[in-house]
């Protein structure tokens, strides 16, 4: 590949490869404690100043979303089947990521949520796997990123959560009504629910004005600022250290290798369209599950025939994707489901944890959530025709007084559902596009039709007069969740990454995103991938004191 | 493709024909009735906006105009518009084809109940003949809240796209040349931002819309409830 007409950058003590949640953690953590990072971010960097509250652009345009005419997907359902060009799991490709587009539900992971296989033994089907770390392992860091990040919410409340050394650093944000009836139909059917902790800030804290509740938020950017997203909070922090080389819209075709087999350099386009080498000592993929999955792919050598660090073939393999599914109740009474925009919310772990005499595996996290995003415009309602006189009057009916009561399902890990490289489809700078390949497995479908039964009965509990359920018949990528492509462990034949996040194959390669996750939990991931990614740079921080990572300040071997 | 400077200096995609057919039928999709609908809302004038090229894809987020595009992103839209263009002028020339077989008239000519009747032949055997289509249906006008827009507006045929373009231009902002006078939102009773630049400036907050009790209650441990 002919490299540079420019000059070639100095050599970085690690390069990171994406901006957001993951990437932006890392960042934060290393070039605060001394380490020189160059971080190469394939979208722009927009500065807050770029985003509205504009459900037409945001949501319908393209101007958060990746354009599928630019950055398409394959998807197929079996290998028998002819791949078609779909968005699937798409998630903003800028600077600050998935942060950017969201509204931030971080629950915290359970205790179990790290020991599935303990306690359920094998699913057939499924590659079902404990973590190779425990949540003791992640408890400090949930807590600082929690701390340093700004989260809402009441420590304790919810009554399963496992044990924290630390509270929240905010009270939770105020009581939407959707969150009341929440709470409301929970209290009657002797739920235990609780505020959700979001990625917000009900007051100032550490020098940032507390959140502006706007009715653009879930799925539109944040132009006061105030949100705690990867943008506002991580990557400022890195930046302030001098530290910190963010440069975006480069784009990462390959990851090479030197001579020992170890990772040598990001080659990249830039903006401009040249080639650049970026050296580092260190390497960390953060592009989110499904793009990761395919730059390891992408970069193929002697050594590594069928993709970097692959030598397992389990590289895209075991992606869980979760799915987002409903129960929609409507009220005699003004609910206002778009205040907030929808997830200024409540939810419960009633059915989150395993149970046996369900007679499927695991659970997940429920809460309330508004219908629109936030307008009429891209949602429809059950039963009832799409157009017409009809149509227009449930517009008007469900507006101000219709809520969701939301769940995820926990997919199961499958050896055949993967991320490949499709073999015809390209994106606009030449490269094949990530193909899925994926089917659900009976116990995602089964729990979700069991939690979507318990979210119905929570919205009649709460006088909903009218409910629908919307069963998961497919999984569909709609929730920009993506974990599983280069699952960790202890065993090189079972995973590609080991309990640092480090390529078995390849030292100084680590991955901090939802790839490491053999699990997708029934839980938002994004507090987990941002704790994760912490511990994971603090060890690498820690492996050049100790000297186990050569680098480039000359410190020791 | 046929252009035209509009009044007030937009160009303009659809002749005169076309743009009464499109909003007789936006205006059957979201009809007046004790409130308005879709022609007062200027729907058409919304989409003849949008076919015009590629100067109104974006407002800028302080709503002082629109974004100007270039490079790749450019391109990409250009494609798009020209795919858009195309699904209209043929639907159009269905719509007028079917209404000339049954009714023997244009479509912008029929009674209500007999464009009505038209819609809903478009409509229909489309989503029967061919399940990859029920699919696309499925995908915007689902039974299922709004999640996230996965499916893409070139792969929706006519019918479907004019309904989707509707409801676009009845409540998307009113920059984009619908919504006239905020008619959308007050038929659903959104208080919405006065334009743009309220929410871009952090001025627009809905707590009033929260519960009046702003604590969340203390709740019982459910373990074993």
């Amino acid at each position: 590949m002919a490299v540079a007409r420019k000059i070639k950058p100095e050599k970085a003590d690690v390069c990171i490869i994406g901006a957001g949640a993951s990437g932006a953690a890392a960042a934060k953590v290393l070039t605060e404690s001394g380490v020189r990072v160059v971080a190469l971010e394939r979208g722009p960097w927009r500065k807050r100043e770029s985003f509205g509250g504009d459900e037409l652009a945001n949501v319908n345009r393209y101007n958060l979303w990746p354009d599928p005419l630019l950055n398409p997907r394959t998807f197929r359902t079996s290998e028998d089947e002819e791949p078609q060009v779909e968005l699937f799991c798409p998630v903003p490709q800028m600077v600050g990521g998935g942060t950017i587009h969201w509204q931030g539900w971080l629950p915290r992971f359970t205790e179990n949520d790290f020991r599935l296989h303990t306690i359920v033994g094998d699913v057939p089907g499924t590659t079902l796997a404990d973590w190779p770390i425990s949540y003791d392992d992640l408890e400090p860091y949930y807590g600082k990123v929690e701390w340093t990040f700004g989260v809402s919410g009441r420590a304790g409340a919810n009554a399963f959560e496992s044990p924290r050394s630390r509270g929240y650093p905010c009270p939770p944000m105020p009581m939407s009504r959707y969150a009341q009836k929440f709470h409301e139909g929970c209290g009657n059917l002797g739920y235990n629910s609780f505020p959700t902790p979001q990625a917000a800030l009900s007051r100032p804290f550490n020098g940032r004005p507390a959140t502006v509740v706007s009715a653009f938020a879930q799925q539109h950017g944040d132009p006061s600022g105030t949100r705690s997203s990867a943008l506002n909070v991580f990557v400022p922090d890195a930046v302030a250290t001098g530290r910190y080389d963010l440069r975006p819209d480069c784009y990462v075709r390959e990851i090479s290798l030197d001579e020992r087999g170890r990772a040598k350099s990001a080659v990249y386009e830039d903006a401009d369209g040249d080639l650049v080498e970026q050296e580092a000592d260190v390497i960390i993929l953060a592009c989110g599950a499904v793009e990761s999955a395919r730059l390891l792919l992408l970069s193929r050598s002697g050594r590594f025939p069928n993709g970097l660090a692959n030598g397992s073939d389990l590289v895209g393999r075991n992606v869980t994707f979760h799915e987002y599914s409903a129960a929609v109740g409507v009220f005699e009474d003004l609910i206002y489901a778009w205040a907030g925009g929808g997830y200024v919310s409540a939810s419960s772990f009633q059915f989150y944890e395993h149970d046996d005499d369900r007679g499927h595996v695991s659970g997940g996290h429920t809460a309330a959530a508004g219908v629109g995003i936030p307008l009429p415009i891209n949602w429809s309602l059950p039963e009832g025709p799409a157009w017409g006189a009809e149509a227009k009057q449930t517009d008007r009916d469900f507006f101000n007084h219709s809520m969701a009561v939301a769940m995820v399902v926990h997919d199961m890990p499958q050896h055949d559902n993967r991320v490949e490289l499709d073999d015809r489809v390209k994106d606009a700078w030449g490269l094949p596009v990530a193909r899925i390949t994926l089917s659900p497995h009976e116990n995602d479908l089964a729990q979700g039709r069991f939690l979507i039964d318990r979210n119905a009965e929570i919205l009649e509990a709460a006088g909903a007069k009218k409910v629908d359920k919307v069963y998961i018949d497919r999984i569909t990528g709609n929730c920009s969740h993506q974990h599983g492509t280069t699952r960790m462990g202890d065993n090189p034949e079972t995973s590609v990454l080991n309990r640092d996040c480090q390529a078995h194959e390849v030292e100084n390669l680590f991955v901090v995103d939802g790839s490491p996750f053999p699990t997708s939990t029934g839980a938002n991931p994004t507090l987990t991938i941002m704790a994760n990614a912490w511990r994971v740079a603090e060890n690498i921080v820690w492996r050049r004191g100790a000297g186990t990572v050569t680098t480039a300040t000359g410190k020791e071997e | 493709m046929n252009q035209r400077e509009g009044t007030d200096g937009d160009r303009l995609f659809f002749d005169e024909h076309q743009r009464a057919t499109v909003e007789a039928a936006m205006a059957r999709i979201i009809p007046t009735d004790h409130e308005p609908g879709a022609r007062e809302a200027g729907t058409v004038g919304f989409v003849d906006r949008y076919l015009s090229g590629i100067d109104f894809i974006y407002a800028k987020p302080d709503g002082s105009g629109f974004e100007k595009l270039e490079g790749r992103r450019a391109d990409a839209w250009r494609q798009r518009v020209d795919v858009l263009r195309e699904k209209y002028v043929e639907g159009i020339e269905e719509l007028d084809r079917r209404s000339r077989v049954q009714f023997d008239a244009d479509f912008a000519r029929l009674t209500a109940e007999q464009q009505d009747r038209v819609l809903a032949d478009t409509e229909r055997p489309e989503r029967q003949a061919d399940p990859e289509q029920a699919q696309a249906t499925a995908a915007w006008a689902p039974v299922e809240p709004a999640l996230q827009q996965t499916s893409t507006e070139v792969e929706l045929d006519f019918f479907l796209l004019l309904a989707l373009h509707t409801r676009q231009g009845f409540y998307a902002d009113p920059i984009y040349g619908g919504n006239k006078d905020r008619v959308g939102w007050e038929v659903i009773g959104f208080p919405g931002p006065a334009s743009l630049a309220e929410v871009h400036s952090g001025r627009f907050s809905t707590l009033d819309y929260f519960a009046e009790i702003r604590e969340h209650p203390e709740m019982e441990d459910g373990r074993g409830a």
